[in-house]
């Protein structure tokens, strides 16, 4: 980088070989005949080349052939007993329940954009699913889902991420032998595997990288042979429209576009260096890509939402994350029109404006602190504890006013009012006790206070104050209406606000959020609007207004927001989390599932991690070496082979750099799984290093060490599968496997021998320490006490990730410390 | 820092001069070029003579001390921060180990200014708001020490930019942006650790300007001079305060990038010559702050040599080395058949049984043991008392019955005659680790579920279990886990104690526990030294040792610092200076000191940076089409001299996005400075078409290259003029905020009333609609502004 920072040279040399031109549309063999040719040729014009393939990727009949084979084998080793377990295990939790609310449109939020769960779904509709399964608990066992098709989806994304690799490589001008190399390091990835067989979104996922990889390297194969031509902007749109799937599986895809970018402005800044591509031709390939890698990925994932939206029309358990207006939106969740005009009199229901924490409460419940008068608190349901009649509080005269004889008076800025609790009569009252839980000095409890027929006190009266109206309704700026106005509250005695907070109240309210009158109140958490007014006094025709409906775009960014928080608030720790700078290693897998003495465990082929983990730092090591060459004036980089290498090298080292190193800056829960996505690099990088070292050896002997390779990679994966299948296997035979001591799947689980697995098909019960026999007395003894030697690892059993969403109905969404 | 060798002349502008003194002959540039001879204004001229940059840097300093000291008495109370700052300077004096994150160099030197004005150490700073006057405090020696060095950094930017080659004009410029600035000044008058930061930090820029424009005449004595003070002046500001680091980042960086320019090739040095180079730098900027950094601490350790508040934090090896602390005094070694009360570190709660059981089935409807409760609880009790059982043989008397690292035993509880076990049933509040529960001694049929095995924190084989200073892990037997606990409640049913169970994972923090006293011992030795408590010497440990351990602690507790502040702000709101924080408030008179910069000077330094970052570009993508719009040497002196001040900018800048500790808009003064040598760099290039060259020394070995001189004509002096004028007067505006003194402000001003007596207060105070004008950016939140009137 350092290069930036002192350019002595010039930017770059100006190619001195004669124009192979590449950059820009030439008269070439497509476009004319062979007489027209020789015409050209004559000129001095390049005589016509080979036509090369789209993308290209040259591969021939027999590799075709040799694709099919190893993509049976694929389908093999992916879809071997996809029926086993038949139970939930660990995420599905989470995308199964997913599914069956899609199906039943039941609105739910989730972290994850929604393509890959649709895809899933769409699986189990077309199979018949009902959606009443309720996926609780890892071990549960299915009853009327087709798991297994909904199971498919990314088994079959998985496998085709095998012949993605092949033909990516190949695109890469790697030889096949190392192609196949790839496939088949790829196809015996236990991790991949485990991964792909259960209904997860990282396989969707990754099947997406893989394809933007490959669209992407096709596309510059395109541009190096021919600009705009119909075949590159069929690449370059491809490349777009995967790189929108990607992002639109997890937001983990944003790393896939980071890399498609990085390369896109490394290929830019070549063309502006390139003198003979004039400006208006740059300009020309700028925004092609702007376009094809930009907008169309934007349109993607946007579109998916929409579907998202269409299918999640009703009401659900992801209500309470939205706001009102979106609320408004969904079946069920709709309100009836309401009077636009307030007036004293009016029974109304008051919304908080900031936070989710609903509509302003009473019940007939005293605080247990303070002034012990009666509890006001919000509410986030709708309720008749929710209304209250505006009263006028400057009338005096201790007796109640008949408000339905008076005249019709709208609430207007200034005015005093009391605020009376529809159901027990009281009014909204503050005084000078501190709050249950927010303790401090310049905060004041609410409460409601009264008796029926006693009008209260001067601590009843508030004054009522307009912060902001609706633009489109300028009524709303002069007095209260309906929705339209935002308002503040001002206790008229002690001068504090009506306030609420993101603070819970403890059991004795219900959990309920805490409402106070505070003195120093962030003004955006002391705003109130009224959600629903009914006066008698106004005619049935008079003005109505209802919540705008918000449009699409509204919806989706509001979504996104959503997520965007929730997702940097998944910080609480799992028992199988893992911190980034383990992953490369391997040191640690995932407890999927346990039951019946089987046990899946997400855990890679260790041989084909390591090997990558050890290609990306040779990549480095080597690389910086070449750097500090050329600094003391090596010329390495004349040597073509060098320039081939650095470049194919140097791609895949980006993306597996951009995939791994942004976890470390995220703080929230992170899972072996999210390496894969680099991992797919990392092996392809490994590959591409064996492509260089046996790059100088004959035919056959590159062959016989990819075999050797492959057969230890095989090996490997055999011994480990029994973890990935959830087959049987012995204790003995699991100790061994134990090749690390951080490996923490629980041998004990299993049985002794294959035996007894035979007939087996009921839970049993957890293992537990059997009491030992010859216990001694606690007194002075001979010799130590021999200690029964039990595993150290019996550790629990396997839990799902975190779903904030589903455990915590109204969260701190739009989270605002207020003081 | 410019690459002068190979740089060919492109002027096709105005001011380039044969230096007369300086040889000239034999340099390749092209003599065409220089058609135009000098030109230089007359006032650009005049202003670059020695006499008056030196009366320019005069005035600036005589401002620059009364601005700072100006009221330095007012308030006469604790404000903000000096409620830590001043209380550690009261440690130092009384010799009372303190704990903080921060390095102690500026504590030091507090401590120091203290003593020197003769103050005693009495007084707590206890908090915000508490009077010095009535308590006699000397606190206006404390505070002068920041004042002094808050005002000497004001030269030293016009010193770094007079050295960096521009001209005096915008040396003063960069200087104004400081002097007049409203945070710095803030900053400068109380007790606060950033203005000796900021200090060495100038110095610290300073001394590597010198150092590197003395390139050309290598390893000469001055080179080694400016080199070591580079090296000690980096690790002052390491040693001020924590993000003084970030100095020597930034210094890394640049002299990083500048040994990759020495190992090019094209510059034609031998791999021997980058060596010589390399160990130079090695043993000025790495060596020597190293041992700078560590003899402050060495001295810290010496002066704190009694026990204090800091004691609790320390390991009780450290512990025992302060004079008077209780582990010291109270420590006694554990033997077998002591009775003894356990407490948990984290939470300070004893482990505790008494005989009421687990409920069989909870309320989420797993079920328990129904064995006897095991709980933590927070006060002295006879239920806390357990005995230690051994598990072999023992001696009748002597040594062999204390007990060591890594034995196995049991633990009976005296008021039940239950020996504490775990097993493998789920705790009440958490599925996931084991229950805890007694067994009568007696029962021998679990007799393996109560063994426990002794592992004492960084204990060597065989090391005895302490009282107070033995923190252990008592690691389940069979089971292999660690009874912990967590301040989570237990329902009713356990009396709302504090839940204690067996977790797998060993080396979780709250698995730490602690023998607080021995209650009864059978050994007749142990009983007579537990009643007499006698004045016992302070043990030795280790000098590096100690330091090792107070920095791991000072790095964990600052990572730690995570609660938030009412004033606390995000990185990105800084540059735009879009919050402030309030230090001080009054409201017998309605003061209140707000921390917050002169808007004028922080945007234009912000601005600077964009218009650098903007030129840059477009050079770059000029130069990418073959066209080169900036001359060379401009273009040189824009990359390598203003890039060094944009290096400092941005390692103090950006690395504070990774934070996600507490943050301030205080943390972000460093950067501030540097962005206001970037501005004044800016400024020049954007008023004068050439620059001021060659500022480095020539050597022996280097052909002597042509001068060449900026001339930013009249409009130079008359746009900073105004530009300070502006500056002055908003800074004036604000000033009440900033020196807390409304009521008093207006006398200081009558001399400007007449230009500005419409912004300025004339009231006594304040009031208001008057605060409310000061409230220039909507985000700032001042205290006694006037509410938005609703009529009542």
């Amino acid at each position: 980088m350092s290069a930036n920072v002192r350019a002595r040279r010039p930017p770059s040399p100006i190619p001195s070989q004669p124009p192979r031109s590449q950059r820009f549309p030439t008269l070439t063999h497509s476009r004319s005949d062979a007489d027209e040719r020789r015409t050209l040729a004559s000129k001095g014009y390049i005589p016509g080349r080979k036509p090369h393939p789209s993308g290209g990727v040259y591969v021939t009949s027999a590799e075709w052939k040799l694709l099919i084979l190893i993509t049976l084998i694929a389908v093999g080793i992916r879809l071997f007993r996809l029926s086993q377990p038949n139970s939930v295990v660990f995420d599905e939790v989470h995308f199964g329940k997913f599914a069956s609310k899609y199906i039943k449109s039941q609105y739910f939020v989730d972290v994850h954009p929604p393509l890959a769960k649709l895809l899933i779904t769409l699986a189990g509709f077309v199979f018949g699913y009902d959606g009443n399964f309720d996926f609780k608990d890892i071990g549960k066992v299915y009853e009327r889902v087709p798991y297994i098709a909904m199971r498919l989806v990314p088994a079959i994304l998985g496998v085709a991420t095998v012949p993605l690799s092949y033909l990516t490589l190949r695109a890469l001008d790697c030889r096949a032998t190392t192609s196949v190399l790839a496939a088949l390091f790829i196809t015996f990835e236990n991790g991949l595997i485990t991964q792909s067989r259960h209904i997860l979104l990282d396989s969707p996922l990754i099947f997406f990288t893989a394809l933007t990889v490959f669209f992407w390297v096709g596309f510059c194969n395109e541009d190096k042979q021919q600009p705009f031509s119909d075949h590159w902007w069929l690449w370059l749109t491809l490349t777009g429209l995967s790189l929108g799937a990607v992002v639109s599986c997890k937001w983990v895809g944003l790393f896939t576009i980071a890399t498609v970018g990085f390369s896109t402005v490394y290929q830019l800044w070549l063309l502006l260096g390139d003198m003979r591509v004039s400006a208006r031709l740059f300009f020309r390939h700028f925004m092609a890509r702007a376009l094809c890698l930009i907008l169309v990925p934007a349109l993607f994932y946007m579109f998916m939402f929409w579907i998202h939206f269409a299918i999640l029309s009703g009401s659900g358990d992801g209500d309470g994350f939205m706001s009102s207006e979106f609320q408004h939106t969904l079946r069920g969740r709709g309100m009836a029109d309401t009077y636009a005009d307030v007036a004293i009199g009016s029974v109304v229901t008051i919304r908080h404006v900031n936070t989710q924490g609903g509509y302003l409460h009473s019940h007939p419940h005293n605080y247990p602190t303070g002034s012990q008068q009666q509890q006001v608190t919000l509410y986030p349901h709708r309720d008749s504890n929710n209304d209250w009649r505006i009263l006028n509080a400057t009338t005096d005269g201790s007796e109640p006013q008949d408000w339905a004889t008076l005249p019709l008076t709208y609430v207007a800025p200034g005015m005093r009012i009391k605020l009376r609790h529809a159901a027990t009569d009281k009014a909204l009252h503050s005084h000078d006790f501190r709050p249950p839980v927010s303790d401090v000095d310049f905060q004041n409890e609410v409460s409601a206070y009264g008796v029926p027929g006693y009008s209260g006190d001067m601590n009843d009266d508030w004054i009522f104050e307009i912060y902001e109206g609706s633009k489109k309704d300028p009524q709303s700026k002069r007095r209260l209406r309906t929705l339209r106005t935002h308002f503040r509250l001002r206790h008229a005695l002690t001068g504090c606000y009506l306030f609420s907070h993101k603070v819970k109240l403890p059991d004795w309210a219900y959990e309920q959020q805490e409402v106070t009158c505070n003195k120093n109140a962030v003004l955006a958490n002391s705003l109130w609007y009224v959600e629903t007014a009914d006066n008698v006094l106004l005619p049935p025709d008079a003005a109505k207004v209802n919540y705008r409906r918000p449009g699409f775009l509204s919806k989706f960014l509001e979504l996104q927001q959503v997520m965007w928080t929730t997702n940097a608030g998944l910080t609480d720790r799992h028992t199988f989390d893992s911190r980034p700078d383990a992953w490369p290693r391997l040191r640690r897998g995932i407890n999927f599932w346990v039951k019946d003495h089987k046990q899946i465990y997400l855990l890679g082929n260790p041989m084909v991690w390591w090997l990558s983990t050890a290609a990306v730092f040779s990549y480095i090591v080597v690389r910086g070496l070449l750097i500090l060459r050329a600094k003391r004036g090596c010329k390495d980089f004349e040597n073509t082979k060098v320039v081939k290498y650095d470049t194919l090298c140097g791609f895949l080292f980006l993306g597996w750099s951009l995939h791994y190193f942004p976890f470390f800056l995220m703080s929230r829960q992170l899972f072996l799984h999210h390496y894969f996505p680099a991992l797919y690099f990392a092996i392809l990088l490994s590959c591409g290093v064996f492509d260089l070292v046996t790059s100088t050896l004959r035919p056959r002997i590159r062959l016989q060490i990819a075999a050797v390779l492959v057969i230890i990679a095989i090996w490997n994966f055999i011994y480990l599968s029994p973890l990935a299948y959830g087959l049987p296997w012995t204790k003995a035979k699991c100790q061994n496997a134990r090749w690390l001591k951080t490996w923490d799947f629980s041998c004990n689980d299993f049985y002794d021998s294959y035996d007894q697995y035979k007939g087996i098909d009921y839970t049993p019960q957890p293992s537990q320490i059997v009491p030992t026999p010859h216990g001694r007395g606690a007194v002075v003894v001979e010799g130590p006490v021999p200690i029964v030697s039990v595993d150290p690892n019996t550790l629990g059993k396997a839990e799902p990730g975190h779903d904030v969403f589903a455990e915590n109905p109204h969260p701190d969404v739009k989270s605002d410390p207020a003081v | 820092m410019s690459g002068v060798q190979d740089v060919r002349q492109r002027n096709k502008g105005k001011g380039i001069n044969r230096d007369a003194s300086g040889p000239s002959s034999a340099v390749d540039y092209d003599d065409h070029n220089v058609a135009y001879l000098p030109s230089r204004s007359y006032i650009e001229s005049f202003l670059n003579t020695e006499e008056a940059s030196a009366a320019v840097v005069a005035i600036l300093t005589i401002i620059a001390f009364f601005t700072r000291f100006y009221k330095i008495n007012h308030p006469d109370q604790v404000v903000f921060d000096e409620v830590h700052f001043g209380k550690f300077a009261s440690y130092y004096i009384r010799r009372e180990y303190y704990f903080d994150v921060h390095p102690p160099l500026a504590k030091l030197l507090f401590g120091l200014a203290g003593w020197f004005v003769g103050y005693d150490g009495h007084f707590d700073f206890e908090n915000i708001g508490d009077s010095y006057t009535e308590n006699h405090v000397p606190y206006v020696g404390l505070r002068a020490l920041p004042a002094i060095l808050g005002s000497l950094t004001v030269p030293i930017v016009y010193a770094i930019m007079k050295e960096c080659g521009y001209s005096t004009i915008i040396a003063a410029f960069s200087a104004i942006i400081i002097l007049f600035d409203n945070a710095h000044v803030a900053q400068s008058r109380l007790i606060l650790l950033d203005a000796t930061l900021i200090f060495f930090l100038s110095l610290t820029m300073y001394s590597y300007v010198r150092f590197k424009k003395l390139r050309y005449q290598e390893f000469s004595p001055q080179w080694w001079g400016w080199l070591l003070a580079t090296g000690t002046f980096m690790a002052c500001t390491w040693a001020s305060k924590v993000n003084g680091i970030l100095t020597v980042v930034a210094v890394g960086v640049a002299v990083l990038i500048d040994l990759w320019d020495i190992l090019d090739y094209k510059k034609g040095h031998s791999m021997q010559y980058f060596w010589k180079h390399f160990i130079a730098r090695a043993a000025g900027l790495i060596a020597l702050p190293l041992v700078i950094y560590l003899s402050v601490f060495w001295v810290h350790l010496a002066i704190l040599s009694n026990t204090g508040p800091g004691d609790a934090f320390m390991s009780p090896s450290f512990q025992e080395t302060l004079r008077g602390n209780e582990l010291l005094m109270k420590s006694h070694e554990i033997r077998y058949y002591d009775t003894v009360t356990i407490k948990h570190k984290d939470t300070q709660v004893y482990l505790h049984s008494h005989p009421e059981r687990y409920p069989l089935k909870y309320d989420d409807g797993r079920i328990s043991s129904q064995g006897q409760q095991v709980t933590g609880y927070g006060h002295e009790d006879s239920n806390n008392q357990w005995q230690i059982i051994p598990t072999k043989a023992l001696p009748e008397t002597g040594r062999g019955r204390i007990v060591r690292h890594e034995d196995v035993i049991q633990l009976l509880h005296v008021n039940t005659g239950t020996v504490l076990m775990t097993h493998d049933v789920a705790s009440p509040l958490m599925a996931t680790n084991e229950e805890f529960t007694t067994w009568p001694k007696d029962d021998h049929s679990r007799y393996n579920d109560t063994l426990f095995h002794l592992r004492l924190s960084d204990a060597a084989p065989g090391e005895a279990w302490k009282s107070k200073s033995g923190h252990f892990r008592l690691i389940h037997v069979p089971t292999k886990v660690a009874m912990w606990s967590h301040p989570t409640q237990l329902p009713d049913w356990a009396f709302k104690q504090q839940e204690i169970n067996g977790n797998k994972n060993a080396n979780e923090k709250g698995a730490v526990w602690y023998v607080n006293e021995i209650v009864d011992s059978q050994d007749p030795d142990l009983k007579a030294k537990l009643e007499e408590v006698e004045m016992k010497e302070p043990k030795r440990l280790n000098f590096f040792k100690k330091f090792g351990e107070l920095q791991l602690l000072m790095l964990q507790h600052n990572a730690g610092l995570t609660a938030s502040h009412p004033y606390a702000s995000g990185p990105i709101n800084w540059p735009f200076l879009l919050s402030g924080i309030s230090f001080w408030t009054q409201n017998e008179g309605q003061k209140q000191i707000y921390l917050i910069g002169n808007i004028i000077g922080w945007w234009a330094s912000v601005g600077g940076i964009c218009i650098y970052i903007g030129i840059l570009g477009a050079d770059l993508l000029a130069r990418r089409r073959g066209l080169e719009p900036i001359p060379d040497d401009v273009r040189n002196r824009l990359w390598n001299s203003t890039g060094f001040f944009i290096i400092v900018w941005a390692v103090h800048y950006f690395p504070f996005y990774l934070m996600s500790r507490q943050l301030f808009i205080h943390h972000y003064l460093p950067s501030h400075v540097a962005s206001a040598l970037v501005a004044g760099s800016v400024l020049s290039f954007v008023l004068s078409e050439t620059i001021n060259t060659p500022v480095s020394a020539w050597g022996p070995s280097v052909k002597p290259r042509p001068t060449t001189y900026a001339d930013h004509g009249v409009k130079a002096p008359v746009m900073v003029a105004v530009f300070a004028i502006a500056m002055f007067s908003l800074y004036l505006f604000i000033s009440p905020l900033t020196y807390g003194t409304p009521g008093y402000v207006h006398s200081f001003q009558s001399s400007l009333r007449t230009m500005l007596t419409h912004l300025l207060t004339v009231s006594c105070r304040l009031t208001g609609e008057q605060v409310n004008a000061r409230r220039l950016l909507s985000s700032w939140t001042l205290h006694f502004a006037a509410k938005e009137s609703g009529n009542i």
